[in-house]
């Protein structure tokens, strides 16, 4: 009896195998179920996919590694949702691909940024010189933004990969909308434009979901 | 939760504790005699290893582990929909926390909303909740010292845009301001010499020295007569008028710049900044306490 244990320990492939059984049952049970749960792969009702505009803004986001200093995940944690706002729920994020969670504050969390009482002016002010505002900031200067213009010739071919892949519900005709305000209106906007607009859509459907 | 999935998870929960306390136990039985005699079968040196059964102590901590599981699924969520006898919720807890701060502070911010600006402002009270209050929604714009910033006001002076009351200052939280300086180049003559002399004649306002130089003094005598225009909003003496929020020229503040170049690019393109209005945000009682800390700022 005792020495049953001998034979895993004999037999590598056997106990690779037993392994992965064993470290497979926190996966399996914590978060198998979650793809088939509605709170996490059905958004919420006021949600909208992003402007063209914002997606180029959200684009700027990830090039500049915003997220590696801030976080877009209000926890419900009281100091949290005072600080920042309401707290995030899954259904907010269906149709982010990749989701910008973050996972490390070194700036303040943006999930709410949109709804916080900021103007337009202060967001451009700000990203070209933070200091400038806010003597004690550590965060980097943006100044090249207000100067670049969008490069809009993968936007068509980007959100046709968010509607046929990821399941964002773009029309074709919002498509064509989208893509007449990149030629027309949007044409010469500046990645700044761009990036303060994707700010500034942060929230904006919780609130209404709230109301 | 489905009945599905509801019951996968309570199996695979039940299964992986049973599974544990099934391997520790089947490992366990060992005679004393298989104690003493029992070799993994490994020798080095003539130095035998043996098989010994788990130290004691190491069993019944994890014996203790997998008991603090069971109590655990019975008081809290983690069987399926089962959501626990404790019925907890990380979003109920946070709910239960909300609630209990608004019961901690309701009376108090009552009993500060019944007092007047004028005289709140100077209890300490005021300083400590009003001061995280504007940490949390005005330092952004006016800094964490209020001073503000260039296109900000300074909240310390006694300098106000749009008036030092305490009514006013509520107002201005609350509903928010916007102030515009529509560009004036055309209507102070159009050239560019025509606006640099309006620059030096409102810088002269606050710095009469400049007039020694006999060129300024030249600028100065051809912007003079000029300034009616200017003098529509901010008045015929310069002074302002908190009622459009067009700032006093002649008290060496300057919120766009105190630089001649920065005085030129305001009468050329015009400013426009804005307060955002606050009242979606705070309560009317937090932006009471919010007014007297801000009103507190410029007493003496």
């Amino acid at each position: 009896m005792a020495n049953h244990h001998a034979v895993i320990e004999k037999n590598i492939g056997l106990m690779i195998v037993l392994i992965l059984v064993a470290v497979s049952f926190g996966g399996l049970a914590e978060i198998v179920p979650l793809f088939w749960q509605k709170a996490t792969t059905e958004p919420i009702s006021t949600l909208r996919p992003y402007s063209a505009l914002e997606m180029a803004g959200r684009d700027v986001y990830i090039r500049e590694g915003c997220h590696v200093c801030h976080t877009q995940m209000v926890r419900p944690l009281r100091a949290e949702t005072e600080r920042f706002g309401d707290y995030t729920v899954a259904g907010e994020d269906v149709w982010e691909h990749p989701f910008l969670w973050g996972s490390k504050r070194t700036g303040p969390d943006l999930d709410r940024v949109g709804l916080r009482p900021i103007t337009e002016q202060w967001h451009r002010e700000h990203l070209r010189d933070p200091r400038a505002l806010v003597p004690e900031s550590n965060m980097p200067a943006y100044p090249w933004l207000q100067h670049a213009t969008v490069d809009w010739s993968t936007m068509a071919r980007t959100l046709t990969v968010f509607q046929r892949h990821f399941g964002v519900p773009y029309s074709d005709q919002d498509i064509e909308e989208q893509m007449a305000k990149v030629n027309g209106e949007w044409a010469d906007a500046t990645e700044e434009d761009a990036l303060v607009a994707y700010l500034l859509s942060l929230g904006q459907a919780r609130r209404e979901q709230r109301q | 939760m489905s009945d599905f999935w509801s019951v996968y998870i309570i199996a695979i929960v039940v299964l992986n504790l049973v599974g544990c306390a099934f391997l520790l136990f089947a490992n366990l039985r060992m005679t004393p005699e298989e104690t003493r005699s029992d070799t993994t079968g490994h020798s080095f040196d003539g130095i035998q290893e043996r098989n010994q059964p788990l130290p004691r102590w190491w069993l019944y901590l994890f014996v203790l582990t997998l008991l603090f599981s069971v109590v655990y699924l019975v008081l809290y969520p983690g069987l399926g929909r089962f959501g626990g006898l404790l019925n907890w919720s990380s979003v109920g807890q946070w709910q239960e926390e909300v609630d209990w701060v608004e019961k901690q502070t309701a009376p108090l911010f009552e009993q500060f909303a019944k007092v007047p600006i004028e005289e709140l402002h100077a209890y300490p009270e005021t300083r400590d909740v009003g001061g995280r209050l504007f940490a949390n929604n005005c330092a952004l714009c006016h800094g964490s010292d209020a001073r503000g910033a260039k296109g900000y006001p300074n909240l310390t002076d006694d300098d106000w845009l749009y008036g030092g009351s305490a009514d006013a200052i509520l107002t201005s939280i609350r509903d928010g301001r916007h102030g515009q300086m529509p560009p004036m180049a055309a209507a102070v003559g159009g050239t560019d010499q025509a606006v640099r002399d309006m620059a030096l004649y409102v810088q002269s306002l606050s710095r009469p020295s400049m007039t020694d130089q006999p060129e300024v003094a030249a600028s100065v005598a051809r912007a003079e007569p000029r300034f009616a225009v200017c003098a529509a909003c901010h008045g015929q003496d310069a002074r302002g008028n908190q009622a459009l929020g067009a700032p006093n020229l002649t008290d060496g503040i300057w919120l766009h710049g105190a630089r001649l170049e920065d005085i030129e690019t305001t009468i050329r393109e015009g400013r426009s900044g804005r307060m955002p209005p606050h009242e979606s945000v705070l309560s009317e009682e937090r932006l009471h306490v919010l007014a007297a800390y801000v009103y507190g700022l410029s007493q003496p």
